[in-house]
């Protein structure tokens, strides 16, 4: 290996990596005098708060980086490859996307939805050529008849994909995009765009990667950065950097116009500050009780013979706490029980058995506002058909027993008795069918062996189910029930389609989500809304905790 | 005893398919009733008791009349006949014999003429109650009636011969009525609350996030699951526990994100977030670790590239994770409504999705039921379709999660 420092370089590939390495020393010279300007508040564009503190961030690690691998390609060293490498590929891909982004790229997307439709067509063409491709496939036996369809797939796809691009209007639309470039600073990103590709160039190609020494796990985890770099910038900038700055938000009175104060825990101090007193009798009206400047009366209870009042200051923030609770507390078993029954008399080896777990998984594939819209109608108080069932099963048993059963004709969505009810059973109605697949899955785990040992035993049906199925669907079971609940306390699009106002009748369906939506796009305080949405997830992450904590501890049978 | 046994089997197999069925009909009934009622006519949606089928008053075509007429089944000497609607809020009066104000005939006004003396109109008290007195025709023969109410009557006359005809309340009368279809209800809310172009937006969103997802996660995973670079696993770990974190946490930060460049009610900001996601990843690793290493190895030996290796040996054998996956992004792309009512306009219609339109279109057409539901149909109806292409591949996509955690 000593031999590699005396490797003959070629004076093209050593001219490259000097040139780069000056690319470096100016880029950190950019870098940091932009950083410093920055700092000092003398930028020519007006950056806000945290942007200006990422740009300052950015430029400080961009003018290290540099140096540094100025320093080590100077002295032909593999980990100068490296960083060179890195940089310039940030760089690569934070012009690019600015350049599209100046170009209007994205932003145009919506023409592309103008003429996408007279594209289709053409698409279908596409996916012809696919199952043309596809179909040769199943002459195995003749390779060249196989070739051919495959080739004749191979085309009819790619003439389809052309037109699709005609169709869709990519000539004007390049048209466009070169017009577009002819702004100076448009231009100049491009170029920029291309400044950093070259430099990746010269570093990435073979005769650069041994000249630096690079190494098979030098080129490995090279490609294990490349190939996760579109995940993971895309992650970072659409996940991480939000959820960082959600919390940041939490912490002030942002009001979505951009103004904003740092308020600290004020907004988290709001949403959990109540007030319990003690009442002389169960009929105080609120005033005599509590300070109705600040609380609202959130309930009255009665506590070893005394009466309390609670009050809130935010009392839609614990009603709305309450009804998703109450919500889930009833959904989740109601979706969680009937798919644990209804997956156990699917797993007896029935014929038609796929055709029922098909129907009982349709729900769970229709959008939620489109089922919401159903069953608004279904629950329709006057000519809805649940009501209608109800009436005729009433009259059934009142004729057929000679009971004097009364007909309920139940106002379901404008009740405020039943509209939380009548939310449950149609979230019921559709988890359930997802559920029983899951636990039909784990059913599939189970040995057969156990169960025929224990009918050699003379177990029951019942004995089965409850000493054998239960135990060893625990963990499906755990599965099914912390995503039920995870879902249930994230309840939404149902409420804001199907009651009128969202919410209502007065707040008896307002989940903790909606009025999260509320004071954020409607009351537009964010900052209020943020700290909201952590309590949330600090009662999902809770719950998840104490699922877990449960499972541990029961999970005595492990095969 | 093996007589037994076989008996006691067919019982429980029968009552398995009971419960099964009965199951199965609550499941499917839903979906029914969105159909068949997205082809009635908006009246028929509100018709008591309610029915599954799409009916629609019949109407017959009579020599005379521009419009086709209404058809009613009305009784005509004690058969009942099919007749027409030729004219209705005939002017009618509730005629009675003054003996017995309970014998009553209602009639046309025209059928009737006041009894008069000397100019003035006769009355005649009942109870206590004057009532004015009509020479009234009633069938052949004409009587002395009084006039105790007033109505007004449809004439329902014979298709056929319209000279005879028949007076009633139209109200009670019964229409005959026909199962009959209106699919232009799909054609008339596809232009209503511009629903079309919802549609192709939803569609091209479904593909563009679709598509995008498959490769960054291929790729993503891909590079989890076979390469090793440093700081590979805590990054995983990181992925992972951010799979957990609900949607709600990240709205308000990811709204004002898309404030700052730009994209609020745009079709970019249905899109590009949804490109990159930890669950694809994490799925498309835990496939990848699985596939044996050695024909990888020995592609490496012959000098293929990490990028040749991904596209000829793990593209191919990842084929049902990637459909798994692909439908798994195709629903939540497909039905996802939070996100585009808070960063899409609701005023303008142009950068729409179904689920969008549906909720304006819910409001819009209160009265109409049948394009609402119609509307249901249009956004339910695709995933359905490549469910029954696909199904492989959706129950794949909720026990791929189930199963192995």
């Amino acid at each position: 290996m000593l031999g590699n420092a005396f490797i003959s370089i070629d004076p093209k590939t050593k001219n490259l990596i000097r040139v780069t390495s000056v690319w470096h020393i100016v880029l950190a010279a950019v870098a940091l005098i932009l950083g410093i300007a920055t700092a000092a508040g003398s930028v020519l564009l007006e950056l806000r708060g945290v942007l200006r503190i990422v740009l300052i961030v950015i430029c400080i690690f961009t003018a290290a980086a540099s140096g540094w691998a100025v320093y080590e390609l100077w002295g032909f060293r593999r980990r100068g490859r490296t960083i060179s490498l890195v940089v310039n590929y940030l760089g690569f891909i934070l012009f690019f996307v600015l350049s599209l982004h100046f170009l209007q790229v994205f932003i145009d997307i919506d023409k592309l939805g103008e003429t996408f439709g007279r594209g289709l067509i053409a698409l279908v063409g596409v996916v012809i050529g696919y199952l043309i491709s596809a179909f040769g496939d199943r002459f195995e036996g003749k390779p060249e008849l196989s070739q051919q369809y495959s080739k004749v797939g191979k085309w009819v796809a790619l003439i389809s994909f052309f037109v699709f691009l005609l169709l869709v209007g990519i000539i004007p639309a390049i048209a466009t995009l070169i017009s577009r470039m002819a702004n100076p600073f448009i231009f100049s990103l491009v170029l920029m765009t291309a400044v950093f590709g070259f430099f990746i160039w010269t570093i990435w190609r073979e005769p650069s990667a041994a000249a630096l020494k690079a190494n098979n796990a030098h080129k490995e985890a090279l490609d294990g950065f490349l190939f996760l770099s579109p995940n993971l910038l895309g992650f970072l900038l659409f996940f991480a950097g939000p959820l960082l700055f959600s919390l940041y938000v939490s912490f002030t009175d942002w009001d979505a116009f951009g103004n904003k104060n740092w308020v600290g825990l004020q907004n988290y101090a709001k949403i959990f500050n109540l007030n319990v007193q003690p009442m002389d009798s169960p009929d105080m009206v609120v005033t005599e009780v509590l300070d109705t400047t600040v609380y609202d009366e959130l309930t009255r209870v009665k506590l070893l013979g005394k009466n309390f009042m609670i009050g809130a200051q935010d009392k839609l923030f614990w009603i709305s706490l309450r009804n998703t609770l109450l919500f889930g507390l009833l959904a989740v078993p109601l979706s969680v029980i009937p798919a644990l029954l209804l997956s156990n008399v699917l797993n007896s080896k029935i014929p038609g058995m796929k055709f029922f777990r098909a129907v009982y998984f349709l729900p769970s594939i229709a959008a939620t506002v489109g089922v919401s819209l159903i069953w608004q109608w279904l629950y329709n108080a006057a000519v809805g058909n649940i009501n209608y069932f109800i009436t005729v099963a009433v009259n059934f048993f009142n004729s057929t027993f000679g009971l004097a059963l009364v007909d309920p004709q139940i106002r379901w969505l404008s009740d405020t008795k039943t509209a939380l009810i009548a939310i449950v059973i149609m979230a019921a109605w559709q988890t359930m069918g997802y559920n029983t697949v899951l636990f039909l899955a784990g059913l599939q785990n189970i040995p057969k062996e156990l169960y025929e040992a224990a009918v050699v035993d003379g177990a029951g049906t019942f004995r089965k189910f409850w000493n054998i199925t239960v135990p060893l669907l625990a963990p499906t079971t755990f599965f099914v029930i912390t995503t039920s609940i995870i879902q249930a306390l994230q309840m939404f699009e149902q409420v804001f389609v199907m009651t009128n106002p969202p919410g209502g009748p007065n707040n008896s369906t307002l989940t903790v989500v909606l009025y999260l939506y509320q004071n954020g796009f409607q009351r537009f305080k964010q900052g209020y809304a943020s700290a909201t949405a952590w309590v949330l997830f600090l009662v999902i992450f809770g719950v998840t905790l104490f699922q877990f904590q449960r499972q541990r501890n029961s999970e005595a049978y492990d095969i | 005893m093996v007589k037994s046994y076989k008996l006691s089997q067919i019982l429980s197999n029968l009552l398995a398919y009971i419960v099964l069925t009965l199951f199965a009909a609550v499941m499917l009934f839903p979906f029914l009733f969105m159909l068949f009622t997205s082809f009635k006519v908006p009246k028929d949606t509100f018709n008591y008791p309610p029915r599954l089928l799409p009916y629609e008053a019949q109407v017959i075509e009579v020599e005379g009349f521009e419009e086709p007429l209404p058809a009613y089944a009305v009784e005509v000497n004690g058969k009942m006949e099919e007749y027409v609607l030729v004219e209705k809020n005939i002017k009618a009066g509730v005629f009675a014999d003054p003996g017995d104000l309970d014998n009553s005939y209602t009639l046309p006004l025209t059928d009737a003429t006041p009894v008069l003396e000397n100019g003035e109109p006769v009355m005649v008290t009942v109870d206590g109650e004057a009532y004015p007195m009509f020479d009234v025709m009633v069938g052949d023969e004409t009587k002395q009636l009084v006039q105790t109410g007033a109505t007004s009557l449809g004439a329902f006359a014979n298709p056929d011969n319209l000279s005879q005809v028949v007076y009633q309340n139209v109200r009670l009368s019964t229409p005959v009525e026909s199962v009959k279809f209106h699919p232009e209800n799909y054609v008339d809310v596809l232009e209503l609350q511009n629903m079309g172009r919802a549609l192709t937006n939803t569609t091209l969103i479904t593909l563009l996030v679709v598509l995008g997802q498959l490769v960054t996660s291929v790729v993503g995973g891909y590079a989890f699951a076979r390469l090793r670079f440093p700081g590979r696993d805590s990054l995983f770990v990181f992925y992972l526990g951010t799979i957990m974190i609900p949607f709600v946490v990240l709205v308000i930060p990811l709204y004002q994100l898309m404030v700052m460049v730009g994209w609020v009610d745009r079709l970019a900001a249905l899109i590009i977030p949804w490109v990159f996601t930890a669950y694809g990843t994490f799925l498309m690793r835990q496939f990848f670790v699985t596939v044996p290493r050695d024909i990888e190895e020995a592609a490496l030996i012959d000098g293929a590239s990490r990028f040749q290796i991904l596209r000829k040996i793990f593209l191919p054998a990842a084929a049902p994770a990637i459909a798994t996956l692909a439908t798994f992004t195709f629903l939540y792309a497909w039905n996802s409504f939070f996100w585009p009512l808070v960063v899409i306009n609701t005023g303008s219609s142009q950068n729409h999705v179904l689920t969008l339109a549906l909720n304006i279109l819910r409001g819009r057409a209160a009265d109409a039921p049948n394009l609402v539901l119609a509307g249901a149909a249009i956004s339910i109806i695709p995933p359905m379709l490549l469910f029954i292409l696909g199904q492989r591949f959706f129950i794949e996509s909720a026990m791929s999660s189930g199963v192995k955690g």
